[in-house]
């Protein structure tokens, strides 16, 4: 109790220097919040790619496209237990390039059997996996659905037509049968429909002076090979290894190296922003450090009243500590409480179909708040040995 | 033995290159529950005495024995914790703190003590029995010189100590509160059977103390009972 009324003594210079800590946490925690939110997105890159090898047309060749055949090649390659042909579109083509931190709204088309192999699992907010052998079929993520405003049973025309769309522009209209829950990464974008629809949509996506020589149903634009569950990331770039060595005309990524550009991003991403938040921070944990010296040189005398009533070294410097504690904890969480005020408001504003900036999460919020409280009781260290190590003769006498 | 005995107590400064014998071999023993007076010109010792008999200073020299207990073999702690037991302090400018009131003052001395929690209601009963039962939720600014010194006092006497160590109690205060401070102070040292040690340069007030003693450059120049200082008829 005493405590608080010495921090409310000096009611501006506590406003001013607890000020100081909201306005750190306050950085700390949108900053990490978009770190987070960045990270989720990337960790699902990371749990998606570590558990496939993604093979693809040679270095060089300018459209992809590979023919199916391949898949069988690819298969008898030692260590290969399922390999699955995987299409891609853009889902608005022609829209005006924006800046997002999610992925672009895309068509993505394969066998709904890959889902079983796949690293990253989806769920089913509503409705259920595309029927295999059906068509004109679509499961979409939770933001495109959120976009579009469709539910399970409504009826979505893809790839959308642009604004300005050309008259030979062609889309098809799919019946959704699926709205996937939320995973904060890729598949909230996608919309997923069968292999052969993804086909009917390669087709479209021919130049016409071609179009009509290609036979769709031979053709993938890329593989999606797994190994058995549990196959390790060395391994799996082993498999990786051996698909370039053994099949003529494709190229297979080794994983490791798509997982590590996405955690070597994200380790720069968190790194500039925890780093800048980090140092606003400690600006205001300066503040706190003056602050105490400030209250140690105006309670001379009752540092010196309390030793000689029997306080100990340990007593006094862990009032003082303690003081220095609470100035944090305020500050973290009133600093906390504006941030994620300002992140739920943000995200809450943010258009359908447009990724979220913000993640707060748990360890964030432990973090923020528990950063700014050991900063507060690490910034009186000082101030709290010198009022502890007071001699209380000299204490007692001060003018 | 209960009481306090000082062997040669000696505390010696340096300041430049020059020692200054704050308190020079002073040997004395103190009885429970004596009213001792100290006096002595600026400088003769005597706050050095006092600081020494707190434990709030470490002697250069000598022994310094509180109810049998050698306070040289004691360490900083066992001598915070031998202050907070066996030792109340009154000071001159009363060094109540400002963000406490009245009650929360007397009680600041149980914070340093074990079971100390308990000694609310000694602490009330202290209060009235200065007088200021009226006041105690007020805080410091709000009392007389005289009031902001019987709550010193009745803070000093909150954990029960055996000795309580006054630094010039009645040198902020008019003639007539100075008067009414060393007769609650005579009341509560015949009632409580606690030592006193004042430190004073007032005469008048020094005489009403059953003992006195004089310092002069560090050393006991007289130590007299008061009534033998008093003219026989």
């Amino acid at each position: 109790m005493e405590i608080i009324r010495n921090v409310a003594r000096h009611k501006l210079r506590s406003f001013l220097t607890i000020s100081g800590i909201v306005i750190g946490v306050l950085a700390l925690t949108t900053m990490g919040a978009m770190a987070e939110n960045f990270n989720a997105l990337l960790n699902g890159g990371v749990a998606y790619f570590g558990q496939n090898v993604q093979v693809g047309p040679p270095d060089g060749q300018s459209a992809a496209l590979l023919p199916l055949s391949k898949i069988d090649e690819i298969k008898a390659v030692d260590g290969v237990a399922a390999a699955f042909p995987s299409y891609g579109f853009q889902a608005k083509p022609g829209a005006p390039p924006s800046f997002s931190f999610g992925v672009p709204d895309s068509i993505v088309a394969g066998d709904p059997a890959e889902n079983d192999w796949a690293g990253l699992k989806t769920t089913f907010a509503s409705g259920h996996q595309i029927d295999a052998g059906s068509s004109g079929q679509v499961v979409l993520g939770s933001s495109i659905s959120k976009e579009f405003g469709k539910k399970v049973g409504d009826s979505i025309d893809l790839p959308i037509r642009p604004v300005d769309a050309r008259p030979d522009f062609v889309n098809h209209s799919f019946t959704v049968v699926g709205i996937l829950n939320v995973t904060r990464t890729a598949p909230d974008n996608f919309a997923y429909i069968n292999t052969a629809d993804g086909q009917m949509l390669l087709k479209d996506s021919l130049p016409i002076a071609i179009r009509d020589q290609v036979d769709v149903s031979k053709i993938t634009q890329s593989v999606d090979v797994y190994a058995k569950p549990g196959t390790s990331l060395a391994e799996l770039d082993s498999i990786a290894n051996r698909i370039n060595s053994q099949v003529t005309g494709v190229k297979a990524t080794k994983p490791s190296e798509t997982v590590n550009a996405f955690k070597s991003g994200g380790a720069i991403f968190t790194a500039i922003t925890t780093a800048a938040a980090l140092l606003a921070l400690i600006i205001g944990g300066l503040s706190v450090v003056n602050t105490m010296f400030m209250a140690v040189a105006e309670r001379v005398r009752e540092i010196g009243l309390k030793k000689a009533v029997g306080a100990t070294t340990y007593n006094v410097m862990s009032e003082f500590l303690l003081e220095a504690t609470l100035i944090g904890l305020v500050g973290g969480l009133i600093g906390y409480g504006i941030g994620a005020a300002i992140t739920i408001i943000v995200n809450g504003t943010t258009p359908p179909g447009q990724s979220t900036l913000f993640l707060l999460t748990p360890a964030l919020t432990i973090f923020a708040i528990g950063f700014a409280t050991l900063l507060g009781a690490v910034a009186g260290v000082l101030p709290a040995w010198r009022a502890a190590r007071l001699d209380p003769v000299i204490a007692l006498r001060n003018e | 033995m209960q009481g306090i005995r000082l062997e040669g107590l000696t505390k010696h400064y340096k300041r430049g290159g020059e020692i200054i014998r704050a308190l020079d071999g002073v040997t004395l023993d103190i009885e429970p529950g004596e009213f001792i007076a100290v006096v002595g010109r600026s400088g003769s010792g005597k706050t050095t005495m006092l600081d020494l008999l707190g434990l709030l200073l470490k002697p250069t020299a000598g022994k310094l024995f509180i109810d049998d207990v050698d306070t040289a073999q004691l360490g900083d702690r066992q001598r915070a914790q031998m202050r907070a037991r066996k030792v109340g302090f009154v000071f001159q400018e009363y060094n109540l703190l400002s963000g406490l009131n009245v009650l929360e003052n007397v009680m600041l001395p149980l914070r340093y003590v074990k079971n100390g929690k308990d000694g609310k209601q000694h602490a009330i009963e202290l209060i009235d029995r200065v007088g200021l039962s009226d006041r105690l939720k007020h805080r410091p600014a709000e009392l007389s010189g005289g009031q902001a010194q019987r709550v010193a006092i009745a803070r000093s006497m909150v954990n029960r100590p055996s000795i309580i160590l006054l630094d010039e109690p009645t040198g902020a205060v008019d003639t007539e509160t100075a008067q009414q401070l060393v007769d609650l102070l005579k009341r509560l040292n015949r009632e409580e059977h606690v030592t006193l040690v004042l430190v004073t340069h007032d005469t008048d007030i020094a005489g009403q103390a059953t003992r006195q003693i004089r310092l002069k450059d560090g050393k006991v120049l007289t130590d007299e009972k008061v009534e033998e200082l008093v003219p026989v008829a």
